[in-house]
């Protein structure tokens, strides 16, 4: 089993790319490895409860494990008690931890 | 360098144009904090980023003189970093990708910034424990 | 450490670099011992069909006179032994399947693309 970060700053709604950018992270999900997603940037745009975000919804409902970047969350004055169900908030030192334990880490 | 983790970035945003610049900047901030040691690969308008010449101008829109706009600048953040990874007994490189710095003129950079190439990123993401490349739009 | 280089956009840099950014990055670390993979998705797929030189910018009386050779490159990539891929959706999506990729370009489809990032130490997504 191989452990992915993907640190992702496209958003669905700017970048069409993120379809397939999720669904590579779902079936790599799928294949048995651990997979994560930092939000960072317009990424975090995607975390707000009801926004409509297709491929998004589906990698969540996956189990992907997601974290939002505080930071940029603050920037766009999004709360964490704005957020879909089960996305974390962080910080960028989880994508140095994953750096750390020498796991892939891709941005997005 | 000591026992300590080598993490290796490369980056190709300028200053001053994309959210990816301030990400970029932040991680290499939190691998000081983490105690990894930082080697950084400056490619295409990254490059910009560690040259010495930027200015700091003031806010005429928002009523502030040079002095109270106190304008961010790249440099300035490199040299910060430096100095933390310096506190902490941890190293911090940088290269800037040549040519880039040739075509754009930003030959002079601050201290502790050098040049050099591709065969340098190579040698920076094979020494180093892991590596994450951010690329530009 | 193998790499898997991932390239999605295109023409970025093609015409002031008169290069593709990654792809010449790719091959001058070749020179270093670089143990390399490229995938092309997105709209980098473009250039695994592309089969003539680029055209030369026109400014004023300033002509280019190197533009970038894309197709040439690969096919440098490809006898340096650097593996490239490309997507098969990618050119099914901009309706570019029917045609012809160049020559040792493999043709990987999205369901592919894991087994192509476990292949890799890492993967660098520019």
């Amino acid at each position: 089993m191989s452990h992915y970060l993907f640190v992702q700053s496209q958003d669905g709604f700017t970048e069409t790319r993120t379809a397939q950018q999720f669904q590579l992270a779902g079936q790599l999900q799928e294949a048995g490895h651990n997979v994560s997603l930092v939000l960072v940037q317009n990424g975090v745009t995607q975390a707000r409860a009801g926004a409509r975000t297709e491929h998004f919804d589906r990698l969540l409902a996956q189990g992907v494990r997601v974290i939002a970047d505080e930071f940029s969350l603050r920037q766009r004055e999004i709360g964490a008690d704005d957020l879909k169900p089960d996305i974390a908030v962080g910080d960028v030192d989880v994508i140095i931890d994953a750096l750390l334990a020498k796991h892939k880490v891709i941005w997005n | 360098m000591n026992d300590k983790k080598i993490l290796t970035f490369a980056f190709m945003d300028p200053p001053f144009e994309s959210e990816r610049t301030i990400t970029f900047f932040r991680l290499l901030d939190a691998a000081l904090e983490k105690g990894a040691h930082v080697r950084v690969f400056a490619y295409e308008g990254a490059v910009a980023l560690a040259f010495a010449k930027q200015q700091t101008h003031g806010n005429a829109v928002h009523g502030r003189d040079n002095a109270a706009e106190n304008h961010p600048l790249t440099k300035d953040w490199i040299l910060a970093l430096q100095k933390k990874a310096a506190s902490k007994a941890l190293g911090f490189e940088w290269i800037n990708c040549g040519l880039c710095v040739d075509e754009r003129g930003v030959n002079e950079v601050v201290d502790g910034c050098g040049r050099g190439g591709p065969p340098d990123l190579w040698r920076y993401a094979s020494e180093a424990h892991n590596t994450l490349t951010i690329g530009t739009r | 450490m193998k790499v898997l280089q991932v390239i999605d956009q295109a023409y970025r840099t093609t015409v002031e670099e008169q290069d593709d950014a990654i792809l010449w990055l790719t091959r001058s670390m070749l020179s270093a011992g670089g143990d390399l993979m490229v995938l092309l998705t997105g709209h980098a797929v473009h250039y695994a069909v592309l089969t003539r030189r680029q055209p030369a910018l026109i400014l004023g009386e300033w002509r280019q006179t190197e533009p970038a050779e894309i197709h040439r490159d690969i096919a440098g990539l490809v006898e340096g032994g650097v593996p490239v891929y490309a997507v098969l959706e990618d050119l099914q999506d901009r309706g570019l399947e029917k045609l012809e990729v160049q020559s040792h370009v493999q043709i990987v489809s999205r369901q592919q693309i894991p087994s192509l990032y476990e292949q890799a130490d890492q993967v660098w997504h520019w």
